[in-house]
């Protein structure tokens, strides 16, 4: 593909140069020198070379807040996509975050191993290998050692879901087969492996002979969704996210007894992407919580700072220090997130968020996963303890 | 670097590499690498002929990357970077790739696979210099002035020698008066100088010295900067009237309070000394009749001693679980004191009980000699059945007898080891330099750099650094001075161009870099938008890398180790086209 | 013919191991021509990320070296190629590579014996586990 079909694609032969969408940007807002608005021009101006070596390219979050703004409806996250594709062809890559590790483990994934990896699963978790309902896990236990100075258990999140599962009578078949959904491969412009990785995730579902996914992480949510379908064709199952599914048995949660207020982080790819707004608002306010919406919520929610584990330097920082500001002014004492990725990136920024030395205060909020909150919330004869 | 215009010179070392490798086809296949644009084989690359070709080929063919193909470049790499110096190319954008050591020598029956180990080795080192980038060396101006910690023997003996060198130096003790444990012995071993008089000596050397500033009752509070440039506090301690420099217009002393003075050092010497473990809880130790052999020599001293029998037992609280190491000093200083009581106390017995007499070196072992001739006893007990020491007696069991022995006795002097000084663990830290598990000061190399720490321009003499004989631990100090001289007679130091850099877009400021690095290069800085980003010191940056490896983002690079280039090598020493390292069918 | 040739990488530092592999060669201790050595100045330079390339790309086996504890010329570089090792090893096994494909050894300037012999022995660990299952040369794409 080159420039000319991309900029038909994404509908950037459109832009009408009015700079909402830099106006709307969350990087832009925090790093000026960066402009949605002028990266596509500059495309049209005819100079797709010096964006694939520009470093910007990897700035772009992919959060979708211009797309929503945008008044010709241009498609800027598919256009960064397109364009790291090509620059991926090109031999160029981004500034991978961990030492490109993320990537490492997506492109192993991509090759013949027989992963260990279901170590997460508690015996009093109901599970089966063959079932009706497949749980896609995704990379929560390679989160676990990778961010564990973060003190962030991510596994949690598989823990609590399952358990929620279990209580409106769904026992998920997991698989040791699963791989990375491949949705942060796609976004460092790897096509091939993104392909690959999603070939045998739908073998891996399949095998398992389930009807439905059920998705904890919206990004893998997404990527089935939205991209799974262009690169390996229409997928013979259902898919949901665990709040949707969550939010239709809400008797049988019984949930209650909470008393505490909180806020809650709206995803950018279960919001703004797949419009699930309201289902986990409502699970919230069912515990009992007391949710109070920070200033930019639901579509205007701002991104969590860092996608596709690239580039993830001073301006994620601002972004993620201005949004955990905003979560703490609306008084709620914890954030709530319905993404493992949200979590472990605005738990990064939370750490260094205070300064000893300078007596500066840390931000007085907690975070925790939206799954780990319903737990919470569950009658305790249902904990199975 | 796809511009990058790399030369391979391959080095037969005489016979050395081509006599198992096949240089010739190390070289052929050198030709077919991306961005080799000259490869040469040289018999010597080291030799003076070798150097010049390396020379006229980068100006030749416009070389801007050098891959050497020979030995280690732990020995010659310094050697190639001169003639690329030379050559006008910066010494960095040499890449050297060992065949000899890590091929030739050890595969000396596979002449096969190590032509073919080689060649992936020559495949690496071409990658990586594809991607290598000139670097800088930084220089900074030296401060021709010392800083001297301690003002026991050692520590005036390094200042005597660096202040009549014309340096000056600012000698800090913490106790009131100069002159450390030397004032609490007796006679030197083995000349039986009188130790007062020999320290009472140093010392007015040291007071009539004008390029001494002794700082009495004082102690080193923070030490910044580095090599060349180290800021230093000297604040006062508390030991009642007495401190702080001893100049009469010294502008730290305002009124009642003191303080603390600020100084600037090229280089520093610790000469902190030691202390004697006190032996309490072990042999009936009661400071009177059961006293260590230092209140002995206080006692010597005091011309108190009326002894017929004594007692003597090495090892105490040494060379123990909780002490493995041994004290060196102990028996020959047990030796002195029996022939001392010897001396003073004609027809006195001494008995020395003792495990392995270590008298190190010819001069000590006839010492040992000498005390035996003059009738001193020695027994040798056995660790596992320690002696005793009851009322009037010690019972031990004689190895060499097979006997149990009952001495009986009027004194019981125990030899307890030295043990790191206190305050000795704080100024490792104020200096960053560390100690080791029993809290002496650890040297940077135990034999290449004895006298240095791993931070470079602080130095280390005496029993701060491990327990040692005077004439030992005086010669350190010699030492030491001289090292810190290396530095301070030079107007510049240049550090090296292999430090880390910061990316500052891709810096979250989260601080692992600060957190991590021994040497203090890294800081964080508000930058004017009001984020922190990181800054490297790069006089101060050793180039280990370690704040690379653990920034989360990739905005520290290690430079000359970039993660780029190490990717390259790996990715190189696993190219697919081969099908495996060695010669011969994979499966 | 031939027996199973495994590929390994091994990360020296640049003070200890690399010089460890120096005193090999100078004491000409032969060892098995199936380590690649890349010098890095200190072991605790040695990430996750370049672990898992080598193992990315098809290497039967990765060996980190470095100083002895307490010997670490950057002090305790060392401690941190530990945490990088143990951490890279939890990862392989969650992909289910033989975490005994790893390893961090600690070989000083004056073990050039000692160097040979990890060469040896890591060797026949590896070729125990035999080929990795990944890189070109595994079995690749089932389709």
């Amino acid at each position: 593909m080159d420039f000319e079909q991309i900029l038909h694609r994404t509908r950037a032969l459109l832009c009408l140069d009015c700079g909402k969408c830099t106006g709307s940007c969350p990087v832009s807002r925090v790093d000026v020198a960066y402009s949605p608005r002028r990266t596509i021009e500059s495309v049209l101006g005819g100079d797709p070379e010096a964006l694939i070596n520009d470093r910007y390219l990897w700035s772009c979050l992919t959060c979708g807040l211009c797309t929503t703004r945008c008044p010709s409806d241009v498609d800027y996250p598919a256009f960064v996509i397109a364009a790291r594709i090509e620059a991926r062809k090109a031999s160029v890559e981004g500034p991978y975050a961990h030492n490109g590790v993320m990537q490492h483990l997506m492109g192993i994934m991509t090759q013949s191993v027989e992963q260990d990896r279901m170590g997460w699963l508690t015996g009093e978790l109901k599970t089966v290998t063959q079932g009706e309902d497949f749980y896609f896990v995704g990379c929560l236990p390679y989160f676990d050692v990778l961010f564990e100075e973060l003190g962030v258990v991510s596994t949690d999140t598989a823990r609590n879901a399952v358990r929620l599962m279990n209580a409106v009578g769904i026992t998920p078949a997991v698989s040791d087969d699963e791989r990375c959904c491949g949705a942060d491969l796609l976004l460092n412009g790897d096509e091939e492996g993104f392909r690959e990785l999603a070939r045998r995730n739908v073998g891996v579902i399949a095998a398992s002979g389930a009807g439905r996914v059920i998705f904890t992480c919206p990004e893998c949510y997404n990527a089935f969704r939205d991209d799974y379908p262009r690169y390996v064709g229409s997928l013979p199952f259902d898919l949901v996210h665990i709040a949707e599914l969550l939010a239709g048995h809400l008797d049988e949660l019984g949930l209650d007894g909470l008393d505490e207020m909180v806020t809650y982080q709206d995803p950018c790819r279960l919001g703004r992407y797949q419009g699930i707004y309201d289902e986990p608002r409502l699970l919230i306010e069912a515990t009992g919580a007391n949710l109070v919406e920070m200033r930019k919520n639901r579509a205007n929610a701002v991104c969590c700072g860092s996608t596709g584990w690239v580039s993830c330097g001073q301006c994620a920082k601002g972004i993620q220090m201005a949004r955990l500001r905003e979560a703490e002014e609306t008084g709620a004492a914890t954030i709530i997130t319905a993404c493992p990725k949200c979590r472990i990136h605005l738990s990064c920024a939370l750490k260094d968020a205070g300064d000893e030395a300078e007596e500066r205060r840390a931000i007085d909020v907690a975070l925790e996963d939206l799954t780990g909150l319903l737990a919470r919330a569950m009658p305790r004869d249902e904990l199975g303890d | 670097m796809d511009t990058a215009r790399v030369g391979v010179f391959v080095c037969h070392c005489g016979s050395n590499i081509a006599g198992h490798v096949d240089v010739e086809a190390v070289a052929e296949y050198s030709r077919t690498l991306p961005g080799v644009v000259f490869v040469q084989r040289n018999l010597y690359s080291c030799s003076d002929g070798g150097l010049r070709e390396i020379k006229a080929a980068v100006a030749s063919e416009r070389l801007d990357r050098v891959v050497v193909a020979a030995c280690t470049p732990r020995t010659h790499e310094p050697l190639f970077q001169e003639a690329c110096r030379e050559a006008d190319l910066n010494p960095y954008l040499l890449e050297f790739v060992n065949i000899r050591d890590q091929c030739s020598w050890v595969h000396m029956k596979e002449p096969e696979a190590a032509t073919q180990k080689a060649k992936d080795l020559v495949r690496m080192g071409v990658a990586k210099a594809r991607l290598l980038e000139p670097l800088d060396e930084q220089e900074v101006p030296v401060e021709p002035a010392a800083l001297v910690i301690g003002g026991g023997i050692i520590g005036m003996t390094a200042a005597l020698n660096l202040a009549n060198r014309g340096f000056p130096v600012k000698l800090v003790e913490r106790e009131p008066e100069l002159g450390g444990m030397m004032l609490r012995l007796h006679m030197l071993y083995p000349t039986r100088e009188d130790a007062l008089k020999v320290v009472q000596e140093r010392i007015a050397e040291v007071r009539r010295h004008d390029s001494i500033e002794v700082f009495t009752s004082s102690v080193v509070s923070s030490v910044k900067g580095f090599v060349g440039n180290y800021d230093v506090m000297i604040e006062e301690v508390g030991h009642g009237e007495a401190g702080g420099a001893e100049t009469p217009d010294d502008p730290g002393r305002c009124g009642d309070a003191p303080v603390p003075r600020s100084a600037t050092a090229g280089a520093i010497i610790v000469a902190t000394g030691t202390n004697v473990l006190q032996p309490d809880g072990m042999h009936g130790y009661d400071g009177k009749r059961v006293i260590t052999q230092l209140e002995l020599e206080e006692r010597f001293r005091t011309n108190r001693l009326d002894v017929g029998r004594v007692v003597m037992i090495q090892c105490v609280g040494a060379r123990c679980a909780e002490r493995p190491y041994c004290s060196r000093i102990c028996c020959t200083t047990a030796i002195k004191n029996a022939m001392e009581i010897k001396r003073c106390c004609p027809g006195a017995e001494v008995y020395i009980l003792y495990r392995d007499a270590e008298t190190q070196g010819t001069r000590y072992e006839a010492y040992y000699t000498q005390a035996r001739e003059a009738g001193v006893q020695f027994v040798r007990y056995d660790v596992e059945r320690p002696p005793e020491v009851l009322e009037e007696r010690v019972l031990v069991y004689d190895e060499m007898l097979g006997a149990r022995l009952s001495i009986p006795c009027d004194m019981v002097v125990l030899s307890t080891p030295l043990v790191a000084a206190e305050g000795a663990h704080e100024l490792a830290q104020t200096l960053k330099v560390p100690v080791d598990e029993h809290g002496f000061f650890l040297e940077a190399h135990v034999k290449l750099r004895p006298l240095d720490f791993a931070t470079d321009g602080i130095y280390v003499a005496g029993t701060a650094r491990w327990p040692g004989h005077l004439e030992e631990t005086v010669a350190q100090a010699y030492g030491a001075a001289a090292r810190a001289a290396t530095i301070l007679s030079k107007e510049h130091v240049r550090s090296s161009g292999i430090v880390a850099r910061v990316s500052e877009h891709l810096c979250r400021g989260c601080g692992r870099c600060v957190e991590v690095c021994e040497f203090g290069a890294p800081s964080l800085e508000e930058t004017s938008s009001g984020v922190k980003v990181a800054h490297v010191n790069m006089v101060m940056c050793k180039g280990c890398g370690v704040c690379a490896s653990v920034c989360p983002t990739g905005a520290m690079q290690a430079r000359h180790f970039t993660d780029e280039q190490v990717t390259a090598m790996v990715r190189a020493a696993l190219e697919p086209a081969l099908p495996s390292f060695a010669v011969g069918d994979r499966s | 013919m031939g027996e199973f040739q495994p590929r390994i990488v091994v990360f020296a530092c640049n003070w200890c191991s690399y010089a460890g592999a120096d005193l090999a060669g100078a004491s000409r201790i032969q060892y098995p021509p199936t380590t690649r050595v890349i010098r890095v100045m200190c072991s605790g330079r040695v990430t996750p990320g370049f672990i898992l390339e080598a193992f990315h790309l098809g290497a039967d086996g990765v060996l980190v070296t470095g100083c002895h504890p307490g010997d670490c010329h950057y002090i305790s570089g060392n401690e941190s190629a530990v945490v990088t090792v143990d951490k890279t090893a939890r990862l392989l096994k969650l992909l289910g590579l033989e975490v005994e494909r790893l390893r961090l050894e600690w070989i000083s300037a004056a073990e050039g014996a000692r160097f040979a012999r990890l060469m040896t022995e890591f060797t026949e660990q590896v070729r125990q586990l035999g080929p990795t299952p990944l890189g070109n040369r595994g079995t690749g794409g089932e389709a």
